[in-house]
């Protein structure tokens, strides 16, 4: 079959909103398909944006490939009779993010029409698909709240999730994720001030300049006389690295504030047979993490946190009986590519 | 800083225009201090009526967080930037020479003049917004001619080069590259009846067609060539090409009128080799001239072959057209790093 994949794309910018593009790409192109991976620009500004929307719209792909995947917002704007969403996100200050500071237009007669205008093209393209997969509960919930469209959720899995490994339990809770204040990583080296047990903790990844955030969380574990215990490094860790550093780790950590999906650190924690530690708050980490099962789902306050990584070091055996359920978890839930491939192409 | 390389394209299909692109894209990133991305905008051409919609579609798209645009081909170079420059691969030629050539897809009724104009038009207001454009000569030329814009010339330097090294000088002439018949490897063919029998002629390279391949091969069975023509079809690694250059007595290559020199001109000199080559072959012929870095004949298989023997017969004067093509050819330093260096001056 030959497939077509639409989304916008920030120049220079890596993301999750390229991988989930690329890795389907590949596994595509495994199963034996033709596969045109088409980046648009977009620039989110509400004085151009609907110009850049009517370019996508007049976008003719219809005779040159049989399906029209489109992910990122507004590539579901392109026209197609065979047109498959993989949704993973809205315009979200114009949805849910309307009432926060993110507010890119005031809330007057004129912003609200602009908003207006978001909605109105969304819910024709939108109707347009034949079918709207989303990556998570919480997307597909905005979707039947905003634009009341039913839609399935799909959860996009790692490219290599066999690579994963686990060599046992350590003394490390480990968390690789992007180093920003959104990700809370602040929360763990306090919560690490609350533990009694000797548990130590790992933080490490890129982030985006300038180095703010990084250089407070330097200044916490100095302050909270945490040195010999956590260990800190703001770069980006490859992919045999990260592999590496999961496979001897007692649990993972990934306590992100209101996230749309799980993440791909509790999966990739998940792959290595480890415990995923996360908050009530982080949002779609929720939909992977049940409490006590395949982690701890604890309080966003540094002294749950602190219990539960007491728990996890003190209970070995506890530890990796919820590691081995983590992984149990992301197969029950059809996290794989084969069942992926499958539904966006039935 | 962030340079974004931005190109048409139509879907599925690939061709010189997007290995240079592609090519461009990593030398970019190859360069100390430069972070280089590519897009590719679909473009669809039919019906004609399309082509104002695909003009809109480039003029309304904008670009985020890049330093410098380097625009290819029609429309995707309309997409609007501060800091714009061309390296000119294709304007839409259906509305320039092809349209006087009567060879355009766009209809001469008063809506294609429309279209065309429009088409021009969009040229017009995007060429001065430019602050350098890049072309080859010809494309220049015509630039030159239906716009009244200045290109400074430039051609795509060889990917390759460290492959294409020379060697030995054997007997054969080798003639690389896509076939078909606007390519005339039949007259090569054709040619090889009329020649000595101490010449032999190897072609080489990915048919476009079945016909094009069977045409080739029922040439040689049907003048009972097999022992001196070798055609080794289908596609070939960069390795097995340079190989065949290497040990050439010459290399052959007859376009019919083609915008550029040609990889396989660049990869003859690049390997001291001659290049025979006819008197309409286009842009080789700026820098192959008759007698001094190959041979330019009638494109007829009686004067392809009469090059031929000659080639053959004297030796030393082929091999020392080969050896002033490679030092012709490296004086006129179209290599990548001089390339960027131009891009981005």
């Amino acid at each position: 079959m030959k497939i077509a994949l639409c989304a916008s794309f920030l120049p220079f910018i890596n993301g999750g909103g390229r991988f989930i593009v690329e890795w389907l790409e590949r596994k595509l192109v495994e199963n034996g398909h033709e596969v045109e991976r088409i980046y648009l620009p977009f620039v989110e500004d509400f004085r151009d944006m609907f110009a850049q929307m009517v370019a996508y719209r007049l976008i003719d792909l219809t005779e040159s490939c049989d399906r029209l995947i489109a992910f990122r917002p507004p590539s579901y704007m392109l026209r197609h009779p065979c047109k498959i969403l993989w949704f993973i996100h809205h315009f979200r200050f114009y949805y849910d993010l309307w009432n926060t500071e993110y507010r890119p237009v005031p809330d007057s007669v004129a912003g609200r029409a602009i908003r207006d205008m978001v909605f109105a093209a969304d819910n024709v393209t939108l109707r347009e698909a034949r079918h709207i997969f989303t990556n998570s509960r919480t997307v597909s919930d905005r979707l039947r709240q905003f634009n009341g469209i039913d839609s399935e959720v799909l959860y996009p899995p790692l490219q290599d999730p066999e690579r994963f490994r686990s060599d046992g339990y350590g003394d490390e809770i480990v968390c690789i994720s992007r180093i920003e204040h959104h990700k809370r990583q602040h929360l763990l080296i306090e919560a690490l001030s609350h533990t009694k047990a000797p548990v130590k903790l790992r933080i490490c990844g890129d982030s985006i300049p300038p180095p703010t955030y990084s250089d407070e969380l330097k200044a916490l574990v100095g302050r909270l006389g945490l040195d010999g215990r956590v260990v800190f490094e703001q770069r980006w860790i490859s992919e045999e690295e990260k592999i590496e550093l999961l496979a001897t780790a007692l649990a993972v950590a990934y306590v992100p504030f209101d996230e749309d999906s799980y993440g791909y650190p509790s999966l990739e924690g998940s792959h290595a047979h480890k415990a995923i530690l996360t908050t009530t708050d982080s949002g779609g980490v929720t939909e992977l993490v049940v409490d006590s099962v395949n982690g701890y789902v604890c309080a966003p306050q540094p002294q749950a946190l602190g219990e539960a990584m007491d728990r996890l070091f003190l209970d070995r055996s506890r530890a990796s009986a919820m590691g081995r359920a983590a992984y149990q978890r992301v197969l029950d839930l059809g996290i794989t590519w084969e069942n992926v491939v499958q539904k966006l192409l039935a | 800083m962030k340079v974004l390389v931005l190109n048409s394209m139509v879907p599925f299909l690939k061709g010189g225009a997007e290995a240079l692109a592609y090519h461009l894209v990593q030398k970019l990133n190859d360069t100390r201090g430069v972070h280089a991305e590519l897009v590719r905008i679909p473009f669809k051409w039919e019906p004609a009526e399309r082509l104002i919609d695909e003009i809109l579609i480039c003029r309304s798209m904008r670009l985020y967080g890049t330093d410098m645009m380097i625009g290819l081909k029609f429309p995707a170079y309309l997409v609007p930037h501060n800091r714009k420059r061309l390296w000119l691969l294709h304007q839409f030629r259906q509305a320039y020479d092809l349209w006087d050539t009567g060879q355009s897809n766009i209809p001469n009724t008063s809506r294609g003049r429309e279209i065309r104009h429009a088409i021009i038009e969009a040229d017009n207001r995007c060429f001065p917004d430019c602050d350098k454009i890049f072309a080859t000569r010809l494309v220049a030329k015509r630039l030159q001619h239906y716009n009244g814009f200045d290109a400074e010339i430039m051609m795509a330097p060889l990917n390759d080069p460290e492959l294409f090294v020379g060697g030995d000088y054997g007997s054969y002439v080798f003639c690389g590259g896509r076939i078909n018949a606007a390519k005339r490897q039949h007259l090569l063919v054709e040619a090889m009846r009329f020649t000595r029998n101490n010449v032999k002629l190897v072609v080489a390279g990915p048919p476009d067609t079945p016909s094009d391949a069977a045409r080739l091969q029922d040439l040689v069975e049907r003048y009972n060539l097999n022992d001196r023509v070798y055609l080794d079809l289908g596609f070939l690694t960069r390795e097995w090409i340079a190989k065949y250059v290497n040990e050439a007595l010459a290399c052959a290559y007859l376009p019919v009128d083609e915008d550029s020199v040609g990889y396989v001109t660049m990869e003859a000199f690049s390997a001291a080799k001659a290049i025979l080559t006819v008197s309409d072959a286009g842009g080789l012929l700026d820098i192959v001239h008759d007698g001094d870095t190959g041979l330019v004949v009638q494109p007829d298989p009686q004067s392809l072959a009469t090059a031929i023997n000659r080639l053959a017969n004297d030796r030393n004067t082929t091999i020392e057209m080969g050896k002033e093509g490679r030092m012709r050819w490296n004086s006129m330093n179209v290599t990548w790093p001089a390339t960027i260096e131009r891009l981005l001056a």
